[in-house]
């Protein structure tokens, strides 16, 4: 949410700003993460074994593959809850696109091509349009959710070539290929925030729209940017999970928006816009698998999940206030 | 302004166009949601039915996934277009009873199918049942597990009452089998990918599971995703009796799925409406047989459903 | 104070949900013989009293740029505690304060967790959903509650001289809404949180009261929309109220009250409801299939602020 009068004092003009602060709130949740796995290692053998901890890795990967564009967007102060939907009329345009060719790469590229496109859509809704990012982005969920439906017509897409599926499901040198992605894109969202003249300008358009206007930031086309941006991520994480699944249904996308922005939220991002970081989303989304990957070890009821999720999530939340630099 | 004008008129007259064709007989049928394969079949199978008897069909689902209040909203409406018929399937069984009550009050005759309503006025009930069919699978796997050996049930979304008897079926056949061991029972809400990860990290506790009870084909089909990913071996079954679920049995890694056939329950909920309108003689209730879909009959529900015939009363059965 | 603090003017402007609903209940009218009957429209606005009672709050939420994204959550505890009570003790007064005492607990969460702890609203409200409707779970098992007095639900369908009960209902919550907004101290205070929180400060306002009183407001409308409801349903349901946290807001952000722009405005809210509740209702009229309906309804959220994009300021 946007701050469009007040300064921020933690903002210093100088081009590398907020970086120090934000690897303070990267250790921190750092240290939240570890110490969430040692309660888990001591509550459950199972949970240091290889195979879990190869286990819990993908399944952060799929969870911050989601997340990372979006990191850029709430940067700006904006959101995307388009997320989940992007993601289902991708996965779903690139399912029927491999079936019908039998070509992986060309489901890939529809997949990739999908997102970008919705996520440019968003962009222009927001900048061009002037619609507020939470209703633009929601109200084009609702329609990418009813084409999806409506493409799909209640079927199932599944059974795709192995060569694919690897993507999602296969290991190179014992480790799940969707670490490798992550890794990948957690080195390109890092050095695109931090080290480019982009990165700072997202950062500065968030923290003050208005100053960074007057000193030259083209904020509306960076605005573009950064939601095609985060609608291409949707459309790569939507094959990882096809390929992953091995199907595609018109509702996959149905539990994937809130888990996505709890992940950036948990991982230190601001909504206010200016603060956080990409590697902090990657760590909210670990700890936000470490509370599924814990409750089903220790096996806890289905009626206290969503009681137990909600509560860590806050904790998680509350204690990385604590440790913020304060900005009011 | 003025080509605004234009398309307002055009868009005005396509509605009106639409919603002025008559038809000899209209029937509102009722689903839960629009992203469930099985709910697909009925209202296909509702189509079918209707095409051969020459009425026309108007198709109601909530635009959020098993809406209580939403389906409120549409039975409110849609007894203000006063349908001939209408064949009700229930988001809940216990909450829409005062939607039930409110077309009995205007006097339309509805068909409940599917999931029997606690309350209200029907001409009939048409259903499988959630119960029995989670014990007649969950039985087969057992039977197939040889008696003896560990399972992990998956349930599906806590509160729908499908889930709450599927898993209380699948609970009941495990009484009969002394020598299985139930490890865990984790809910995945009917989602592939939850299914999937529930699956990956219950692997990690157990070394060991030989069974898996899906309460749907979807999560079935997550276990089996993750059990192949981890070279493990189980026999697995669902519930739907999906398309994708008959391919799998037919290729031996799903051992089987329990059928509910939504495709004859709209079929039949129609065929009786319709005798119900003409005044023909119906029967007051009528529940299918629990079919559990294997290797030894799985032909049979290798056709689209969109390509299948309805089945009349009397084929199917009805007293 | 800014113009932030006055309703836009409606003679300088219409507004873009004003035009929706009027182009939505033309096109209906025409295209349905039966949109324009009596039995209809109060169809419709009997339909969207519970919506609206979750809207007026969270106006007042998103115009001090928070979130109250549990609203439903706790509206569907506070409906099953209601209908617990009620059961058990037979005495629907004890079970309305009980309701309502559910709703102002969470709202109390809420605020203190947002206002003293510093927690973002988005993710604070986000954690209560949870908590709300584990809770919701844990007490019903999963299971309809049933069995409620008929008495009850003659709230839902019953009427005094004419007028169906839940609108007077709803005119009652619009009309305290108002007024707290428009001419108390704490509304004003509240268009200031929205622009101008450093103002409230010099003045020695406690901005973290006001926060605790802005959600506190929601708890409490949430526990009245627990009656209507569960007299709607004549049963309470752990699953009833989903989903209706971001109808509200998408209704709420419709009507023009925008936390990006900092203003609000509470009659645009009651339209945005309206044009949700026209809509949906038209579509079911007309049989419109199911996912050109979901489709519409981003559709109507994206004209609507689009027209209003339109003629605002850059």
């Amino acid at each position: 949410m946007n701050k469009q009068t007040t300064g921020r004092a933690d903002i210093a003009a100088p081009p590398r700003f907020g970086f120090s602060s934000n690897v303070m709130q990267v250790l921190y949740r750092l240290l939240a993460a570890a110490l969430l796995c040692m309660v888990l290692a001591s509550l459950s053998d199972a949970f240091m074994t290889e195979n879990n901890i190869l286990n819990v890795l993908r399944q952060t990967a799929l969870l911050f593959l989601m997340a990372s564009g979006l990191t850029l967007v709430i940067l700006t102060a904006g959101l995307d809850l388009s997320v989940g939907a992007n993601i289902a009329l991708s996965a779903c345009l690139a399912a029927s696109v491999i079936k019908a060719t039998g070509s992986a790469s060309l489901g890939v590229a529809t997949g990739i091509g999908c997102g970008t496109f919705v996520g440019l859509a968003n962009g222009l809704l927001v900048t061009a349009l002037r619609i507020p990012s939470f209703i633009a982005t929601y109200g084009v969920m609702w329609m990418l959710t009813g084409l999806t439906y409506f493409y799909m017509g209640g079927q199932t897409i599944h059974g795709f070539p192995p060569a694919f599926r690897q993507l999602g499901s296969g290991y190179l040198l014992g480790i799940p290929m969707p670490v490798y992605v992550m890794v990948l894109f957690l080195a390109i969202g890092t050095f695109f925030a931090q080290r480019t003249i982009w990165g700072q300008q997202v950062y500065a358009i968030g923290a003050n729209p208005v100053a960074a206007r007057l000193s030259g930031v083209p904020v509306q086309s960076r605005l573009v940017l950064v939601y095609t941006l985060s609608g291409a991520m949707a459309g790569l994480a939507s094959l990882i999970i096809l390929a992953r699944i091995n199907s595609a249904e018109g509702d996959i996308g149905e539990n994937l928006t809130l888990p996505a922005i709890a992940a950036v939220l948990v991982g230190g991002t601001s909504l206010f816009g200016g603060s956080g970081s990409v590697m902090g989303t990657l760590i909210g989304a670990l700890i936000l698998t470490l509370v599924l990957n814990g409750m089903n070890l220790l096996q806890v009821n289905a009626s206290w999940q969503p009681l137990v999720t909600g509560v860590i999530v806050l904790v998680a939340v509350w204690i990385s206030t604590l440790t913020r630099p304060s900005d009011e | 302004m003025k080509y605004f004008v234009t398309g307002l008129a055009a868009a005005v007259a396509v509605l009106a166009a639409g919603a002025g064709f008559a038809a000899n007989e209209t029937i509102a049928v009722f689903t839960k949601n629009l992203t469930n394969p099985y709910f697909q079949a009925v209202r296909v199978g509702a189509e079918a039915a209707a095409k051969t008897l020459g009425v026309k069909i108007d198709q109601y689902i909530p635009t959020k996934p098993d809406s209580i209040p939403e389906q409120l909203s549409q039975v409110e409406d849609v007894i203000v277009k006063k349908p001939d018929a209408i064949v009700f399937i229930p988001v809940d069984y216990k909450a829409l009873v005062p939607a039930v009550e409110k077309i009995n009050a205007a006097g339309i005759p509805v068909v409940n199918i599917t999931d029997r309503s606690a309350g209200g006025e029907f001409v009939s009930f048409v259903g499988a049942n959630d119960y029995g069919i989670g014990l007649a699978t969950a039985t087969d796997l057992l039977k197939a597990m040889g008696g003896k050996g560990n399972v992990i049930i998956l349930e599906g979304v806590k509160g729908a009452l499908s889930n709450t008897d599927r898993v209380r079926g699948f609970n009941d056949a495990l009484k009969g089998f002394p020598n299985v061991k139930l490890l865990a029972s984790q809910p995945a809400n009917y989602q592939r990918l939850q299914a999937l990860q529930v699956m990956e990290n219950l692997m990690q506790s157990f070394p060991t599971i030989d069974g898996v009870l899906a309460a749907n084909d979807p999560m079935a089909v997550g276990a089996i995703e993750a059990l192949e990913g981890a070279n493990r071996k189980a026999l697995v079954v669902g519930i739907n009796g999906s398309k994708e679920a008959v391919e799998l049995i037919k290729s031996g890694k799903l051992l089987a799925s329990g059928d509910f056939n939504g495709f004859i329950q709209g079929c039949i909920g129609v065929e009786i409406a319709v005798r119900a309108l003409r005044k023909q003689p119906t029967p007051k209730e009528l529940i299918l047989k629990p079919a559990v879909i294997d290797t030894t009959n799985f032909l049979s529900y290798e056709t689209p459903v969109e390509e299948r015939t309805c089945p009349t009363l009397d084929q199917v059965g009805a007293p | 104070m800014s113009s932030r603090t006055v309703a836009p003017s409606l003679i300088a402007r219409v507004p873009g949900v004003a035009i929706a609903l009027i182009v939505l209940c033309t096109v209906f009218a025409f295209a349905s013989a039966r949109f324009a009957t009596p039995t209809n429209i109060a169809n419709i606005l009997v339909q969207s009293t519970i919506l609206l009672l979750l809207a007026l709050p969270m106006t007042l939420v998103i115009m001090t740029e928070g979130l109250d994204l549990s609203i439903g959550a706790v509206l569907t505890f506070a409906s099953i505690i209601l209908a617990v009570i009620v059961i058990a003790t037979g005495s629907l007064a004890l079970a309305l304060s009980a309701a309502l005492a559910a709703g102002l607990c969470f709202g109390l969460a809420n605020g203190v967790l947002i206002s003293v702890l510093g927690i973002p609203p988005f993710i604070t409200t986000l954690g209560t959903l949870g908590i709300a409707q584990g809770l919701s779970l844990l007490v019903t098992d999963g299971q309809s509650i049933v069995g409620i007095p008929r008495s009850i639900e003659s709230l839902y369908s019953g009427s005094l001289a004419g007028i169906p009960l839940p609108i007077l209902i709803a005119t009652l919550a619009y009309a305290v809404t108002h007024i707290l907004l428009y001419h108390t101290r704490f509304g004003t205070y509240i268009f200031a949180l929205g622009g101008n929180r450093e103002a409230l400060k010099i003045a020695g306002i406690s901005v973290r009261g006001m926060l605790i009183g802005v959600y506190l407001f929601s708890g409490l409308m949430a526990g009245f929309a627990a009656l209507l409801l569960t007299a709607r349903l004549n049963s309470a349901h752990p699953t009833a109220g989903i989903g209706m946290e971001f109808d509200a807001i998408a209704a709420v952000a419709v009507g023009g009250t925008s936390f990006e722009r900092g203003n609000g405005w509470l009659f645009g809210t009651l339209l945005g409801v309206l044009a949700v509740g026209v809509l949906r209702n038209g579509l079911n009229l007309l049989a419109v299939p199911s996912s050109a309906q979901v489709a519409s309804i981003g559709a109507l959220v994206i004209i609507a602020l689009f027209i209003d994009g339109l003629r605002s300021e850059p």
